[in-house]
């Protein structure tokens, strides 16, 4: 399907247009914005407002880079701006969560891996651990991640490197336990 | 020999990630459903584009004849108030409009009352930002500089989801910065400095400042 002709169809009030561009993009926005948040309510509430926030800007869309990556980019600010009442209200609530996640320290006493691994990711700041979980978890190529979060893709692939840095630091200790 | 230990760690952080927060199967019709009827609710599509895109929309060419007729009597009317309402002639209608075009208003056109104090409203922002984007550079930085780049984050993100920003420059130079004032706003005390570096980077690649000062037409403003 073009999307030039299926944006145009869905500018036109085509619903059966809508449900395509809908189908053709739900899964991947609903599992970026499920790897962000790791939370199915919220996932699905942010899924839900990326879709209508599409929908409504749409006229504005100049097709300069792929539709899908428009609407991850808003995914993204949906994400980013959710978040952040997120975390204010649970500040409200915990007065104890400044700077860090409040899941962090919890698991840091865990002793399994993949909880650590999952800490560590939960601390990486907001840009690295979105451009970590675009390209090596959900597999994103850079150029698309540029295109997504408005940067070059020389950044990401800096953000990247950092990111993975990090978390080599964070888990240096269980190198051998990964290996193993 | 370090790399290559560093790319086999790498992979298998890569391998032990995919299980960090796991999406389960997308709920296709529920969500369909609910986006429906959230739509529904908010009115008919067309409608809420021309929220969203009012001026571009109600002024472009392809209008209906009649339409253009009616718009051209209106602008000549308002026009003429505009004109009535000059004491001085030569002097501007309004004397802080002059932000205006640098924000994207359309040309010939009064801004309304609401969305001029908006469009001041941003250029002040814009200013504050390219203030402390500019200490930041210099490392001048004051060590409050999360909590003011978290105040910068929420006006800029309030400034983002106002349905009058119209002009697609200033929205993506809003969004550029956006994603530099959440990574300031993240930083990690413990690898600051490296941080800030990078972020100075990334804000180079993109001429962020230079776009910044580009849109603040009387210069930098004051810091907060």
């Amino acid at each position: 399907m073009d999307q030039n002709n299926l944006v145009a169809r869905v500018l036109q009030g085509d619903p059966q247009a809508e449900r395509e561009l809908y189908d053709a993009n739900v899964d991947r926005v609903y599992r970026l914005v499920y790897r962000m948040v790791g939370d199915g309510e919220l996932a699905s509430d942010y899924t839900q407002d990326t879709f209508i926030r599409a929908f409504e800007r749409l006229a504005s869309f100049r097709g300069e880079a792929a539709l899908s990556t428009w609407i991850t980019s808003i995914a993204i600010s949906v994400v980013y701006n959710g978040q952040r009442k997120v975390r204010r209200l649970r500040s409200r609530e915990v007065e104890l969560e400044h700077a860090e996640p409040v899941a962090v320290s919890g698991r840091q006493a865990d002793p399994d891996l993949k909880l650590k691994l999952s800490a560590a990711i939960d601390a990486l700041p907001e840009g690295y651990r979105t451009v970590f979980l675009m390209h090596d978890v959900e597999g994103y190529t850079h150029e698309e991640i540029g295109a997504a979060l408005g940067i070059q893709d020389g950044t990401s692939k800096a953000q990247l490197s950092r990111a993975r840095a990090k978390l080599r630091r964070q888990l240096a200790a269980y190198a051998g336990d990964l290996a193993s | 020999m370090m790399d290559e230990s560093e790319d086999r760690l790498d992979a298998l952080l890569r391998d032990a990630a995919k299980d960090y927060n796991a999406p389960p199967a997308t709920p296709k019709a529920e969500l369909w459903e609910r986006i429906a009827a959230a739509r529904k609710a908010n009115g008919p599509a067309t409608a809420r584009r021309d929220d969203v895109l009012p001026l571009r929309r109600g002024f472009r060419p392809t209008a209906r004849p009649t339409l253009r007729v009616a718009l051209g009597i209106a602008a000549l009317l308002a026009l003429g108030v505009a004109v009535g309402r000059i004491t001085a002639p030569g002097q501007p209608v309004l004397t802080p409009a002059a932000p205006a075009p640098t924000l994207g208003a359309t040309p010939g056109r009064e801004a309304p009352r609401g969305e001029l104090a908006e469009q001041l409203a941003t250029v002040q922002h814009l200013g504050q930002a390219e203030s402390f984007l500019t200490e930041l550079n210099t490392g001048k930085a004051a060590q409050d500089l999360v909590p003011q780049a978290q105040d910068l984050l929420s006006t800029t993100r309030l400034l983002l989801d106002s349905k009058r920003l119209t002009d697609d420059r200033t929205r993506k130079l809003l969004e550029d910065l956006e994603l530099v004032l959440v990574q300031i706003a993240t930083l990690d005390p413990k690898d600051r400095r490296e941080d800030l570096g990078f972020i100075a980077d990334g804000m180079a690649q993109s001429h962020l400042r230079t776009r910044l000062r580009n849109a603040i037409p009387g210069g930098p403003a004051t810091r907060m």
